[in-house]
């Protein structure tokens, strides 16, 4: 990486904190407008997403770092992810239910 | 020689003494993130299943929630995401003194975000009536964001003594690896804050 990209990170790393903290705003106020629940979900999980992937590209180096880094860290997070999915699904079947909510 | 120069022979991304490339104290570091996220992930789930579910007459989460505290928690810890950033920065370019600048601003914010959530809980004890042993929203709840706020206690702890360590005239930018080792698990802090934000909290909101 040449010196001048390593001086601009400065610059780099505020703008960024600056965008983290217009879509924190948007998502707080995006809980209020009056849509359709799926449509607030998915964008909530969207501006999250755009949060998360800034901070861990730009803020933890993974832009600038070897790929391998980059996949170390994804095969943990598709793991960790992979296994939210699956027991939002498993226990999302009618059998699954405390018979307390029933 | 300046130390900007000297630091400008030091790539922090490339270190041609091991076979990956990567340094040693990165590559352990990125591991222990990857299986915290399985950790975080498995917490976060058990959250969201027992909210889906809820008993009848169970607590009602966006009566007992402070989205305006959060909030501000939230922007805290982004914030202190940045000046970790920047600490990390300086300390590759040699500038001990705005490192240290940094990384104490790094620390308040922390101590900050700590102090919102012990009100939290204080709050949510004392006035909600929610505590970890009767609900299963005040289990799950406070079991994670326990968690992660064990986590935010550790990073402080860490911060706070590399800060002194800065002091003793040992910390270069030939160890600005350590620097970034501990920047790599406050960022981390803050993506899962992030994630718990929308989960367990702003999810609450959406009707």
């Amino acid at each position: 990486m040449s010196a001048h990209a390593e001086e601009n990170k400065f610059h780099l790393f505020v703008q960024i904190a600056m965008v983290l903290a217009v879509i924190t705003g948007l998502e707080i106020v995006t809980v209020y407008m009056p849509f359709v629940s799926w449509l607030l979900v998915t964008a909530l999980v969207v501006m999250s997403a755009v949060k998360f992937l800034f901070v861990i590209f730009i803020f933890m180096h993974l832009k600038w770092d070897k790929k391998f880094c980059t996949v170390l860290f994804f095969i943990g997070l598709i793991l960790g992810g992979g296994t939210m999915w699956g027991l939002l699904k498993i226990f999302s079947a009618a059998a699954s239910f405390p018979l307390s909510s029933q | 020689m300046s130390t900007h120069a000297h630091a400008a022979a030091i790539d922090p991304h490339d270190d041609p003494t091991t076979t990956t490339g990567i340094p040693n104290k990165k590559l352990i570091m990125w591991t222990f993130l990857a299986s915290d996220c399985m950790f975080f992930g498995c917490l976060i789930s058990t959250h969201l299943i027992y909210r889906l579910h809820p008993a009848p007459g169970a607590l009602v989460a966006k009566n007992v929630f402070s989205i305006e505290l959060t909030s501000f928690s939230t922007f805290i810890l982004l914030m202190s995401s940045l000046m970790m950033a920047l600490a990390v920065d300086a300390i590759q370019k040699g500038n001990l003194k705005s490192m240290r600048g940094a990384l104490a601003t790094t620390i308040f914010f922390g101590l900050i975000f700590l102090g919102c959530q012990v009100y939290e809980f204080s709050h949510f004890v004392s006035e909600k009536h929610m505590t970890i042993t009767n609900s299963m929203l005040g289990t799950t709840f406070f079991t994670l964001t326990g968690t992660h706020g064990l986590h935010v206690l550790i990073g402080v702890i860490w911060l706070t003594s590399m800060l002194i360590y800065s002091y003793t005239g040992r910390l270069t930018e030939k160890n600005a690896i350590d620097v970034e080792m501990m920047g790599l698990y406050w960022h981390f802090v803050d993506i899962v804050w992030i994630v718990i934000f929308t989960a367990v909290y702003l999810l609450e909101y959406v009707s």
